[in-house]
């Protein structure tokens, strides 16, 4: 009953995603939709891992799974995370750029 | 030598000089404008295939160490530019068309913009020099500000100013990774470069090496506007003129793929470079769809899936074999096609309602019932629903993927195209299909001609190529051996 109740309070959470307006069904039903493709896929790209180890990839989507539903509903946060806030947007791109060249610099010979 | 090859640039770059020079005699600038766009796709088919040495300075071979130099900037013309070329020229031919008809008094600097954006991405594909390809990089952004900034819709100003600001991070960034590989072989010609890399002249395992890959990397995100640039690119997409979107997604598919075939020529060895790609190619694909399926504004809502369909484009190149990389250059193809014919239909739309959110809208099957059937093909499409274009080249991803010994990316691939479908449906069934709601006027509305026009033109080559795929993959697939 746990997780029954955790999803219909992601319904109830989607109101606040569509402010101002009305909510409509297909509005409702579009975001689980993409509640449940963002789990999937996210946990469907840690099988990924599989190539560099099966153990490894066993348990990082173990972990990606459970994160991700014990956290649902997630897209009113990724909505949050990507608004068309600028500092929003050069914070990501300077994480991401700081990313890539330290993964290159220490890690790029190892791949 | 060719000498149409230089003039698909020249001729645009010229147009938008006079055109903004002679702004002021509106007919004037009409015709030229009018008859510019339509020798823009003729020129790139009746070109011959060939390179073009500028300044007439041809290859030097060293005696001593038997390696050929390129003195001077060289444009290098193919199948797989010919294509692409034409298919922007079309584009730009029909967005041009649809504005001249649009508005009585014409703005020049707006047609500037247009006309140079459209030689940037020409240049873009053409050059085999990489600094040549930076600069038309940084006049394509510049343009593409433009085009939002130009815009009556609201706050399409702060929009274009956010994508300028992040721009004024990506460009410097990726021109300090053309720097280190400068500095590391002493040359900015592509073809010298993949010289020195693919002949150990160039150690691919120095810092110096993977950390200019890492800042053009980045440079090519932002172009590309893949995480973390999918917000303001799909912003972007959702403040500019419908017409100007159509040409606008045109302009960043074109730079995605011109920026990663030079960057697949010089570090494909890496095999670090194929994995950055498919993950971020994946990340494209989740967020794009995710966030499509959350938007109550359907220009926003086409933005994300225009972002999350670049992702399968990388996802082509980045498994890295001769089939997936056709598939995802095919794809590019495809995309720049539906997603125009998506902008235009959507655009249409607002042209006849002045409404964007999808909850104010319903019941326009029968008022606007040649637009619902032709956005209901180019939704097909996009979703990737046989026998249109998009179900070929999202078929051979799929395909390529299982080949390459990677079926989660097939099982990913095929839901990101199930998610696209919903999203459509989604949107189709608010703007069509539900009731119409009684505050909403489109009783003397009508859409206008031209856009039907440019659908109709546009929905033909889906179906054709959908169709006949061969028509382009076997010359891509040519080219893309040729690389390779």
């Amino acid at each position: 009953m746990k997780l029954y109740d955790q999803i219909f309070n992601v319904v109830k959470q989607f109101k606040k995603l569509f402010s101002p307006g009305p909510v409509t069904n297909a509005d409702v039903s579009g975001s689980i939709t993409a509640e449940i493709f963002i789990i999937v896929s996210l946990v469907l790209s840690t099988i990924l891992l599989r190539h560099v180890n099966v153990l490894l990839a066993a348990l990082v989507a173990l972990i990606v799974a459970i994160v991700l539903i014990s956290n649902i509903p997630l897209i009113p946060k990724f909505k949050l995370e990507q608004e068309d806030s600028l500092e929003k947007m050069i914070f990501y791109a300077i994480v991401t750029l700081s990313i890539i060249i330290v993964f290159l610099y220490w890690g790029g010979n190892l791949v | 030598m060719n000498e149409l090859i230089p003039l698909m640039v020249i001729i645009p770059i010229i147009a938008a000089l006079l055109i903004s020079a002679f702004s002021k005699f509106n007919t004037i600038s009409k015709i030229l404008a009018f008859v510019v766009a339509i020798c823009l796709p003729v020129i790139a088919i009746a070109s011959n295939y060939g390179l073009h040495y500028f300044g007439g300075y041809e290859p030097i071979l060293d005696n001593v160490t038997g390696i050929t130099y390129h003195p001077a900037i060289v444009y290098s013309f193919t199948f797989l530019q010919q294509i692409f070329i034409a298919a922007t020229g079309l584009l730009a031919f029909l967005v041009i068309f649809i504005y001249l008809a649009k508005y009585r008094k014409v703005s020049g600097p707006y047609l500037f913009l247009l006309f140079m954006g459209t030689a940037s991405v020409t240049a873009m594909l053409l050059t085999d020099d990489i600094f040549h390809l930076f600069v038309f990089f940084e006049i394509l952004a510049l343009a593409q500000v433009g085009i939002v900034a130009a815009s009556s819709i609201d706050y399409s100003y702060e929009m274009a100013l956010k994508y300028m600001i992040l721009g004024s991070i990506g460009s410097p960034i990726m021109l300090l990774g053309i720097g280190f590989l400068l500095a590391l072989t002493g040359s900015v010609n592509i073809t010298d470069i993949v010289y020195a890399v693919h002949n150990g002249l160039v150690d691919s395992k120095s810092p110096v090496f993977l950390i200019s890959l890492g800042l053009i990397f980045f440079g090519w995100l932002y172009a590309s506007g893949l995480p973390p640039f999918h917000t303001i690119k799909s912003g972007i997409y959702s403040k500019a003129e419908p017409h100007g979107a159509a040409l606008l997604q045109s302009f960043t598919v074109i730079s995605m793929i011109s920026i990663v075939l030079i960057m697949f020529r010089i570090y494909s060895s890496l095999q670090i470079f194929e994995v950055l790609i498919v993950f971020f190619s994946i990340l494209a694909m989740i967020l794009g769809v995710s966030l499509a399926l959350t938007q109550t504004d359907f220009r926003r809502m086409i933005g994300f899936l225009a972002v999350g369909e670049l992702g399968f484009i990388g996802l082509g190149i980045g498994l890295g074999t001769q089939f997936s990389i056709t598939a995802g250059l095919f794809q590019a193809l495809n995309e720049i096609i539906i997603t125009a014919l998506l902008f235009i239909g959507f655009g249409a739309i607002v042209n006849a309602t002045n409404e964007v959110d999808t909850r104010k809208l319903g019941g326009l099957l029968f008022y606007h019932p040649k637009v619902a059937l032709m956005l209901l093909i180019g939704g097909l499409a996009m979703a990737g629903v046989p026998p249109l274009s998009g179900f070929q080249s999202k078929l051979m991803l799929v395909q390529a993927s299982l080949n390459c010994g990677y079926p989660e990316i097939s099982i990913l691939a095929i839901m990101v195209s199930i998610a696209t479908f919903v999203v459509f449906v989604k949107t189709y069934y608010s703007i069509f299909l539900k009731p119409k709601p009684k505050d909403l006027d489109v009783e003397n509305k009508q859409v206008p001609k031209t856009m039907i026009f440019a659908m109709a033109i546009l929905l033909i080559i889906v179906v054709l190529f959908g169709v006949y795929p061969d028509v382009v993959t076997n010359g891509i697939s040519n080219f893309v051996g040729g690389i390779l």
